[in-house]
């Protein structure tokens, strides 16, 4: 799907990401985690070529700065972290955008039936006409993420879904339909690499981690493999305990 | 009703609104056709009449109409113009004044004027004869160059910045055309004196066809690109995953708004304002989504610059008001509403 070696990123001669390696499959939820500043959303922008450079990342067996960029709109999609932008438009309009990839002036019928389902699915059909800069910020992040997901709503194999942060300001129901909707397009083939806090969560839904510290990797692999005491309490200068998940039997972390 | 007949509707009944405001400049003024209306007289000339005196044939088709077709490509081109950059730098107060663009033409323009009798022998023929429409345009890219680099880095766009750069590259223009004034020979004045008033007295056929064919090209680039400049409002990154090749974007809205506002300001000076009010109003009825305002602002500058003139010049008939005083009127407290409006966002 997509494989990146030796990633290297300065900025004024500090090390943000030091050669670091990613590599996922098809079908992958890939969730990346680890303390503030230690390169997280600096990683998946430079997978997401947003960052140009000399890195050599390969999408689908092709280095990605070959790929066109309406054709690679279709094959992947970003969801990044919206603070401050205003946006003076209606909701329905903010999540057709993720449709624009697909027409040129009127929006087909697949369009708009990307854009309710997904609308439906992040629960904001309710609030499609609401002025999107009057949203609170959990409804904004669910905007995004339909519209994110709206742009891969297509007849490719094998897409690939960027998130960073997709959870933030989402509350717990949210929360579970954000990563149950980010899973059922894992289960199709399609993959996801998701940057995330929370570890309890990422342990429940992710088939493989990425730990990092410092701009490096400190761990990668199954949960279990990477969620070990030991890497973790290194990883965040704090104290953990791991026991198993009384239903799920996933791996799960207590602080303190 | 569907995005594309809604915006059809809109483009239609706006089309009609100038097509009758065309009619009614074409009846304004104090030129007296022995009774007979305009229209007729413009109908006998169309029909190649050879009983048409010719001093109606000269007003009808060289003064009226002339002027009256002047005003709508110039009140279009600078509407997008204003539009474009507003999509730009994501800001409903990026004009071509506010940012220095208009200055920057000036002072090429006004440069141009008072020396280019100094270099213009060793400049080829073509670029003689469009000296100022040429350093016009030059004047407004640099500027724009100038303020886009100051004003954003990665992607984002620092307003402040941005109109405060706008404010210097003014001011400089304005010093410099002040020497400028002040060296100039009586003939050169009355050329520098127009460019800072702003008019369309001066509106001849040769210049409406170089206007459309700035025009034609212009929007053939620009009027599509309302997904784009909507995608723009995520951020240039956001934008980019979407499809959107932001770079290029980029180049051709600064390109072709250089283009665009220096060949208004080479031919009628400077005209502010339309760029802001236009705009505004459209984002009134349909916010900010470009799709529609950004088509839209090309009949509705039209109309706006139509009827301003036409009031210019019959308000103090025989005489006319500098159109500028008309559109600042309007685009001053404009600017101050939506300052008001983006209080808190700025």
């Amino acid at each position: 799907m997509i494989k990146a070696h030796q990633i290297n990123y300065l900025h004024r001669n500090f090390h943000i990401l030091d050669g670091v390696d990613v590599s996922l499959d098809y079908g992958e939820f890939l969730a990346i985690v680890g303390p503030n500043g230690a390169g997280k959303s600096s990683l998946l922008s430079v997978l997401a070529n947003e960052v140009k450079g000399k890195q050599k990342i390969v999408f689908k067996d092709k280095p990605i700065t070959d790929w066109d960029v309406r054709e690679l709109s279709r094959h992947k999609s970003k969801f990044s972290q919206h603070n401050s932008n205003e946006i003076p438009l209606q909701v329905k309009d903010v999540v057709m955008m993720g449709r624009y990839p697909y027409f040129d002036t009127q929006p087909a019928k697949e369009d708009l039936e990307a854009m309710n389902n997904m609308m439906y699915e992040t629960d904001i059909f309710h609030l499609k006409d609401r002025d999107y800069n009057t949203l609170s910020g959990g409804e904004k992040q669910r905007v995004h993420l339909s519209r994110v997901m709206a742009q891969l709503q297509n007849e490719i194999a094998h897409k690939l879904v960027f998130l960073d942060e997709p959870l933030n300001n989402l509350d717990i129901k949210h929360q579970y339909k954000a990563l149950e909707i980010i899973k059922n397009f894992t289960a199709k083939a399609n993959s996801a690499i998701v940057v995330m806090h929370d570890l309890n969560l990422a342990a429940q839904f992710a088939d493989k981690i990425l730990l990092m510290k410092s701009g490096k990797v400190s761990a990668y692999g199954t949960p279990e493999e990477v969620f070990t005491a030991q890497n973790i309490s290194q990883a965040y200068n704090f104290p953990c305990t791991i026991c198993g998940h009384p239903i799920t039997n996933n791996p799960m972390i207590i602080f303190g | 009703m569907k995005t594309q007949s809604k915006l059809y509707f809109y483009l239609i009944v706006n089309a009609l609104l100038l097509v009758i405001l065309a009619v009614m400049a074409l009846y304004t003024g104090v030129y007296d056709f022995n009774g007979a209306s305009p229209f007729s007289v413009l109908g006998q000339l169309i029909q190649g009449d050879p009983g048409l005196a010719l001093n109606d044939k000269y007003v009808i088709w060289d003064v009226r109409a002339a002027r009256i077709i002047m005003a709508i490509l110039i009140g279009s081109m600078l509407a997008v113009s204003g539009t474009s950059l507003q999509g730009l730098f994501k800001n409903p107060l990026a004009t071509g004044e506010a940012i220095g663009l208009t200055s920057g033409a000036t002072l090429l323009a006004a440069i141009a004027i008072v020396l280019g009798g100094h270099f213009k022998q060793y400049l080829p023929e073509v670029v003689q004869f469009s000296l100022v429409g040429i350093s016009a345009f030059l004047g407004a890219l640099l500027a724009m160059m100038l303020v886009y680099r100051i004003s954003t880095s990665a992607g984002k766009t620092n307003v402040v910045m941005m109109l405060l750069s706008g404010v210097a590259i003014t001011s400089i223009g304005f010093s410099i055309t002040g020497f400028l004034i002040y060296i100039s020979k009586d003939e050169q004045l009355r050329d520098l004196t127009f460019w800072n008033m702003g008019s369309l007295a001066a509106a001849t056929w040769t210049k409406n066809i170089v206007l459309t064919v700035v025009l034609i090209i212009s929007y053939a680039v620009l009027l599509p690109k309302g997904k784009a400049l909507n995608a723009m409002m995520l951020g240039e990154k956001d934008a980019e995953h979407l499809g959107i090749n932001v770079e290029k974007l980029k180049k051709q809205i600064v390109i072709i708004t250089s283009l665009m506002v220096g060949t208004c300001v080479a031919f009628s000076g400077t005209i502010g304002f339309i760029g802001l009010i236009v705009p505004y109003i459209l984002r009134l009825l349909f916010k900010s989504d470009y799709v529609f305002i950004l088509p839209l602002s090309a009949v509705l500058g039209s109309i706006l610059l139509l009827t301003a003139d036409t009031i210019s010049r019959s308000i103090v008939a025989p005489s006319e008001l500098p159109i500028g005083i008309l559109t600042s009127l309007i685009g001053g407290p404009v600017f101050i509403a939506i300052l008001i409006k983006f209080k808190k966002s700025l």
